[in-house]
This record gives structure tokens, sequence and C-alpha cells, in this order.
């Protein structure tokens, strides 16, 4: 019956940026937030251990106030509670800072069995999260799992590698980051989404943290996000004659050195 | 605080991260110490350009059982910058590191310079639709993907090798190694790809693709459906946002219609051709050049040409 | 006053965007294209919730209002209309045994609805003149134990695959105006389902007459009361349009998506033709009356969640599309021209269902016949 904490991240929603053609930035006033993808892999994976094995899943995540939005999907898709965290430090918090942060909201939360992670967030993609967790609360970490199982206190995890795959085997308490093919999260029912806004959220005020200001001081700080624009040269040939256009392409080829 | 230290338990890989670590040596006037695990990877990294470089004696050779190892090793000298290798297992230890730290740390540079104290440099957001430029106080740890730099040519002087005995982590046990089932090509390498896609109505005719691809000295690539839904081609032959980035010569998309999971993984090859018959497919738009045209009809006749 | 869906309303409008990705987008124009009756599909509606959408929760629904409904069938049209006049022809059924019913014809239809176990369908009309009125009007005489239904009821959807009919007969020759509604079950005696109709669209909602010959009810089979049909029939087709205006809307906001991502990427004399002003005044007009129409939807949706009389509003977005409906897909083809004229292409198939969801089911008074009683 394993008590799992799910940390996620409510991001962007990368396709509904766009690129501005005058200075290549980036336009995302029209963009929607959503749960990161991976994130979602990680709540449908708790979900689904505690469908099987029962014990709870507790959700928690730190955000601007714009994470009051994702509570009730949250709440919809497993999670019996979420704690959140709405502070305008997360607007410039690197990695360092979201680990700082969600680590003491942690230690306070009390102790779980299976903390999880996705690999990293659909936005920056650091990958970073679950092991800065583990470090600062001084737990194992199981990184890049693609199956997962629990059996009393001992973590069974699948973990892909570029090189191949190999089977870690660790008492709990742990951390685990999970890959996007570790499930396919399951679309929630109208039901759940209902049931959703019955289920308890609890607001942790940054302040209650006891965090040094200098936890909640960024290492990274960004100094420009520009649009990423290829310019190609998009010579396409269409004739009628394919013998024509490989002509054409052959030679276009070789004086670009490439024969 | 000093020392610019690499590590990668990938051996070209850790070659690679010299050169970035040299160029930081020129503003930041510090050593360069590479960690090592095996004999060999010491002596190559002393000889490429190294001051000096610890050989860690280890009880288990699970990479990231050393991170502890690996991180007092870094705060006991006061590094100032951690290259680490970009592979999955190296971005788990330099997280752990960063976080001991209390450090920043980038993931999957592309570039990187010491300005103004801080080490600044760039990489990839949203899924490859920005590139943001960040500057991280030091110490900082960042991680390198492979090829990125190419390993520096031999040093004039070898740096020194210590040997340094490491505790590795007791708790995780680690069994069932199985490597990849691949073909043993490293599509990531090639210097030029023909891609295949959807185009194609069946697996026989990806002959077409491998005749223009043996005239042309090309490895073999895909687009992801191709890998795995079809299972024409192994899994690591597959290029896009979750396979393999690619920046080779050429990148030849035969049939893929350019969806951005797709084209983010070979959008930095020097030159992109495209072959599809849909004139409004969007990989047009990522090419340099293009044949609109069925490709049953085009392949054979570029193979021809290209022979010649 | 606030235009916006609650928080509520959005995510459930957002299951429905991803469920219709996951399990309408891929079936659609194979379901066309056979018009196979989608049973995988039902049986995942069901799993998902939205059969029950609208019942109350004690019933076993998911208790959710009129506007989630409208919002759901609008996002699951924009993937299959074919599929949701089936979910809305079914909703016809479970609401009006879950309204009217007797505490036994709830007990056996109202949960296995809800289940996507039994199909409703919802017959209303016939060929003749009107409906009651004709030879082949279905009649209910009165017996020891119940009632004896014969004619025929025309163009039902869902038939054949219904397992129970609501269906609406004259009990009194001398009053054939008032009408009794009646729910039989689709094994009784008797009734026959006529082959299905080949039908312009929407194809995949089964469509056929329905004959009654002698079929014998028993007297628990009256919904509600003895000549409280009309009653039944007008508040339930009133509701039925507003659901059908939501397919409307759907319909018309896929193809002018689909109509716009194309003008972007089309290159002719140069340019992409989303430039040209005679392309950019198509898509900005169908873009229009389908923001204003859904805007109108979802009043009239709410004034019917709020309990409040509704029935002027839904004349004027029944009326609105009715003009405008085939517009929008007139227009988005001829932004796509002869590539969209392929039946590879999404517009045809929408075009012919929008047709559908249009051109039928018109209460019995005629939309601008309600607006102006209302007003004059």
């Amino acid at each position: 019956m394993p008590k799992c904490l799910v940390c996620y991240k409510w991001t962007l929603d990368e396709k509904d940026i766009k690129i501005k053609p005058a200075d290549s930035s980036l336009d995302t006033a029209r963009a929607k937030g959503k749960i990161s993808d991976f994130d979602r892999n990680a709540i449908e994976e708790a979900a689904l251990l505690v469908e099987k094995q029962g014990g709870a899943v507790h959700a928690l995540t730190y955000g601007t106030s714009a994470v009051k939005q994702s509570l009730k999907d949250v709440l919809s898709r497993g999670p019996e509670k979420v704690y959140w965290i709405a502070d305008a430090s997360a607007d410039a918090a690197d990695a360092c800072v979201t680990a700082n942060v969600l680590a003491a909201a942690i230690r306070k939360l009390g102790s779980y069995d299976l903390i999880l992670c996705g690999e990293g967030s659909s936005d920056v993609f650091n990958r970073q999260t679950a092991v800065r967790l583990a470090a600062l609360l001084s737990l194992p970490c199981v990184t890049y799992v693609e199956k997962l199982s629990i059996e009393g206190d001992t973590v069974k995890a699948t973990r892909k590698l570029d090189e191949g795959s190999e089977v870690a085997t660790v008492k709990g308490p742990v951390v685990v980051s999970v890959l996007g093919q570790i499930n396919k999260p399951r679309i929630p029912s109208l039901k759940q989404v209902l049931a959703a806004s019955k289920k308890p959220n609890e607001e942790i005020k940054i302040t209650d943290l006891g965090l040094k200001p200098e936890s909640l001081q960024p290492k990274s700080v960004h100094r420009s996000v520009k649009g990423f624009v290829t310019k190609r040269k998009n010579i396409i040939y269409k004739e009628s004659s394919a013998a024509t256009n490989v002509a054409k392409l052959t030679s276009s080829l070789a004086a670009e050195g490439l024969r | 605080m000093a020392g610019i230290f690499v590590f990668s338990e990938d051996k070209a890989l850790s070659e690679q991260l010299l050169t970035p670590a040299l160029e930081l040596k020129k503003t930041l006037s510090e050593p360069i110490t590479a960690l090592a695990l095996t004999d060999a990877d010491a002596k190559e990294l002393a000889a490429l350009g190294a001051d000096k470089v610890v050989l860690l004696e280890a009880a288990s050779s699970w990479t990231e059982g050393l991170s502890e190892a690996i991180y007092s090793i870094f705060s006991g000298a006061g590094g100032s910058v951690f290259l680490v290798g970009g592979t999955l297992r190296g971005k788990h230890v330099a997280a752990y590191v960063a976080a001991k730290l209390n450090a920043g740390m980038i993931t999957d540079a592309k570039s990187l310079k010491i300005e103004g104290g801080k080490l600044v440099s760039t990489r990839l957001l949203y899924a490859g639709l920005a590139l943001s430029e960040e500057e991280v106080t030091l110490p900082a740890v960042v991680t390198i993907p492979p090829r990125t730099f190419l390993a520096p040519s031999a040093a004039t002087n070898a740096g020194t090798v210590e040997t340094v005995k490491a505790d590795s982590d007791t708790q995780v046990a680690i069994s069932d190694v199985t490597p990849l089932g691949g073909s043993g090509v490293d599509v990531s390498a090639a210097t030029r790809l023909v891609s295949v896609g959807r185009g194609f109505r069946k697996r026989e005719d990806l002959k077409l693709a491998e005749d223009l691809a043996a005239v042309l000295k090309a490895e073999l690539g895909c687009s992801r459906p191709v890998a795995e839904d079809e299972h024409w081609l192994p899994i690591d032959h597959y290029i896009g946002i979750s396979g393999h980035t690619v920046k080779p010569e050429l990148y030849l998309a035969v049939g893929i219609s350019g969806q951005v999971q797709h084209v983010v993984g070979a959008r930095e090859s020097k030159v992109i051709v495209a072959v599809n018959s849909d004139e409004h497919a969007p990989i047009f738009e990522a090419a340099d050049y293009g044949i609109v045209g069925d490709l049953y009809e085009v392949l054979p006749l570029l193979t021809a040409a290209v022979k010649k | 006053m606030n235009f916006q869906l609650t928080e509520e309303q959005q995510l459930i409008e957002q299951s429905a965007r991803d469920f219709a990705k996951e399990f309408l987008d891929p079936i659609a124009v194979q379901l066309d294209y056979t018009g196979e009756f989608p049973k995988a599909v039902i049986a995942e509606l069901a799993n998902h919730d939205f059969l029950g959408l609208h019942l109350p929760a004690e019933a076993g629904g998911a208790g959710a209002g009129f506007v989630s409904y409208v919002a759901v069938i609008e996002s699951l049209s924009r993937s299959s209309a074919a599929v949701t006049s089936i979910i809305n022809n079914q909703a016809m059924a479970s609401y009006a045994i879950q309204t009217w019913g007797s505490d036994a014809q709830k007990k056996q239809y109202v949960r296995a609805f809800i289940k996507g176990e039994t199909i409703g369908a919802f017959a209303v009309c016939e060929n003749g003149p009107t409906t009651g009125i004709g030879p082949d009007a279905l009649n209910a005489t009165k017996t020891e134990d119940g009632y004896v239904l014969k004619g025929t009821k025309a163009y039902v959807r869902n038939a054949g695959e219904a397992g129970v009919y609501v269906v609406f007969a004259v009990t009194d020759a001398a009053d054939p105006n008032a009408l009794t509604a009646f729910v039989v079950d689709a094994s009784a005696a008797g009734l026959k389902v006529g082959p299905r109709l080949n039908t312009m669209g929407l194809k995949g909602c089964p469509v056929a007459h329905v004959v009654f010959d002698d079929v014998k009810v028993p007297e628990t089979a009256v919904l509600g009361s003895l000549k409280a049909g009309r009653e039944i029939a007008t508040r339930v087709l009133a509701l039925a349009s507003v659901a059908e205006a939501a397919q409307t809307v759907g319909i018309g906001q896929a193809a002018v998506e689909h109509a716009a991502a194309y003008a972007k990427q089309r290159v002719q004399f140069g340019k992409p033709i989303a430039t040209l002003q005679a392309i950019q005044t198509l898509l900005a007009e169908a873009a229009t009356d389908c923001y204003l129409a859904r805007l109108a939807l979802r009043a009239a949706a709410q004034l019917v969640e709020d309990g409040k009389p509704f029935e002027a509003e839904a004349a004027i977005v029944k009326s609105f599309l009715a003009r405008l409906g085939s517009k929008i897909l007139v227009d988005s083809c001829q932004v796509e021209g002869g590539m969209g004229f392929s039946e590879s292409m999404p517009l045809p198939r929408l075009f012919r269902d929008i047709a559908g969801t249009t051109l039928l089911d018109s209460p019995a008074d005629f939309p601008d016949y309600a607006i102006a009683a209302s007003i004059a």
C-alpha cells in the first residue's frame, strides 16, 4: 500500500507558442497551460500502482499563481490531494531553487514510500529535479524508468539508458523519474473530472518553508530566449519530368561539394 | 575556487569535453582535471590536454553510484566548472553534484564561454522551438551532448595521472543489464544520412533507399513511425525529438512529411534535401533542396545519377 | 455576465477533445466510408461517462449540466458528427425515460443506457403530413391489458441498433393531436426495422423506418401519462435542436480550422493563399459565423440549465445555423479548391454531415415562426 507523492509542473503548451517574425522573440500570449507531459506519466504511474495495490497518491507543485489552474486537472487524474506553492519566485526559479523549494515542502509533508517525477519538464527539459530532490533529501534516486513496481518497501525499476537497459532494485523511500514510454495516461472520465472539485487542495506558503533567502536565489539566469528559426535555401524542383528534377538536384549537390 | 573538471563514463565523449575545457582554461586560467574510470581512458585524457587525471578505483562500475565520490573530488578541489558528458547517466551524476553544491546546472549546452566571471551557455527550450542564452554563477555544472565538440589533438605535455579509491553507492542493486538490440550502426555518427518515412509503402521498398545510401556512402535513418509502428528499421535508427539528433553534412529525407518532432532531430545538418510527392509537405520548408515527385520514380534516377 | 465556460466545464470540454483525438479521429473516415455502427467507440464513450453526461448522479450519470453537454457534443462533432448523432439520439431516449419514466422503466433502461449496454432511439416522425395523421400513422388501440401499436415510424435514428424505442402514438382517433409516448423494447413481437437508409451524411448513425405490426405492449409501457406525448416530444425535440446546433458548430469549426491551415501552406502566385483578400474574406466570415453561433448556443444552453424558457433562443440558434451552416462549408470548400474536393480530405465528409445537422429534425414549428411568435 505505497504512499506516493508526485511532483508536477504547470507549463505553457509549447504548441501554442509562436515566434514573432520581427525579432524572433517568443509570443506566449495565446499559450494555454498544461501539466508537463512526462509529469502526466508520473501521475498516471502512481495512480496505476495505487489502483492495483492500495495506498494513496498526493501531488505537489511549485509555480506562479497560475498553478491554481492545475488543481482540478491533477485531481481528476488519480491523486486524492494536491499541495501547491504559488509564489512569484517561481518565474525566475532555476532547477536549484525549484529543488530547494520542493525538498523543503516534502520535509514538511512527512514521509512517502515513493516520490515520482517526470523525466524532465516539457518546457525546459532540464532533467535535474528528481536527482536534486533525492540528493537534498538524502534518498536514493532511480532515473529514466520505463517500468516500475513496488512490493512492500522494495522498489524495482527498469531503466532505459542510451546503450541499453538495466534493473535497479532498492529499498524505499526512493525518488524516481519516469520516461514518457512508461505508460499512456488515460483520459479522465467525466465523473473523475466532476469528482475533482470535491477533493482537497492545500496551499503551502513559501514563507512557511523556512528557506534561507539564498535558497531562493537562482544560480542560472536567462539572458535571452529567441525562437529557433532555420533559414534554409528552400530550392524545390517540381518540373513534370523526374529526370529533370534529379539532374537539377545532382548539380546543386555538386555545387555544395557533396558528390 | 579553481579547476575545470571533465567527466564522462563514455571514453570518446570525455575526450571531446577537453576541447571546451581547453577553451575555458584560456579565460579562467585554471588547470583541467579529468576524471577517468579506466587506465586507458586516463592515459588518453592525460595525453590530450588534461593537466591532471584522477583515475577512480571503485568496487562497482555503476556510474551513477559514483556520484557522491565524484562530488567529493570536485568540491574538495574547489572546482569552478564541471563539464559532464551528456549521456543519460552523465546527466544523473551531474545533477547530483550540482545539488550537493547548491550550484546551477546547464543541461545539453550547445555552446559555453566565460564572461564577467560567469559561465554563459546556450541551449534549446520548448522541445526545440527556442534557443536560450543563460548565465550561471560559478561553481557551475554543465552537461554536453556527444559530438557537440571534436576531441582536441595531442597536447605538448602530458598531464599526471593519480589513482584514487572511490566509494560507490551501496543502496541500489543493479541487475539484468541488457544492451540495446540494434544494428550496431550509430546514425548520430554518420556523415551522410538517407532517412526514410511513411512515403514508402512496404518494407521491401526500402531497398530503393538502401541503394541510394550505398552510392552516397550514407547510413539509413528513419522517422519515428517507420521504427516504432512499422518496425522496418531498428529503433536506434530513428531520428527525432525522442530519438537521435544528427548533424551530417547531407541529410536526405525521403517520403517524410517533416513534422517538427522529426525535423528537430536533423535541422542542424549542413545540407538538407527532401523528396516527397506532396508539395505542401512541411519538410520542404526545412530543406535546402527538394524534389516534388514520386519517390519510387525519383530514387532510382537519383541513384543512377549519383553513380555516374 | 461571464461568457467563459467554468473551470469544470473547461476540463470536461478538454476531456472530450482528448477523447475525440484518441478515439474518434482514427475512425472518422472509415466510419463515413462503411457506415458500420461503431460499437467499440460506444463502449469507450460509456467508459468515459459520456453517455450518462446529462443524467443525474443518483441515476448513475455524471450529473453535468446542459452547457457541458453541448460543449462535449461540439468537441466530439469536430471529429465525427456521425458519432454525436448516435449520442444525441440516445440522449433523447434516456432523458425522456429519466424525466417521465416510471421507476420500473428507469430501472430497466437508464443504467443500461449509461453503460452503453442498450442503445436508445426516439421515434416521432412519420411519413404522413404530420405526426398522428395519415394512413401509416402510429396508432395505439387500447386492449384489456395494454395497447396494440400499428403503424410506421419514419427516419428513426439508431434504428436497428436500438434496444428500446421511445415512440409516439395516437391513442384517441378523435383527438389525433394528442399523442401518447410509449417505451417499446426492440424485442417486442411485430416490431420490424426496415432496411437501413443510405443517407447523404452522418454515416455510421443508422437511419431506418420502423414498422409496428400489431405490437402488443402492456399498460406499463406508457411513458408519463396518457396524452402527455406531445408535451414530452416538444420538450425533448427543443433540447435536441440545441444539441444538434452544437453538432453543426463543431462541424463548422473543424471545416474552418482545416481550411485556414490549408490556406497558410498552399502557395499560389508565389505566396500562401491565406494572404489573398478573397480567401481572407471567406475564412473570416466562416470563423465569425462559428463564433457567433457558439455564443448563442451556449447562451441557450445556459437558459436550459437554469430551468428558464429557452425555446425562442433555441429557435434563433437553429435558424442562424440553418442559413449559415452550409455556407461555412461551402466557403471552406471554396478555400480548399480542387485539393479539398477529394474524398481523402475531410471537407467533403463535413459538407455532407452538416447537411444532416442543419436540414433534419426541424421542430413542428419552423424556427422563424417560433422566433416571430416570441417577439410579435
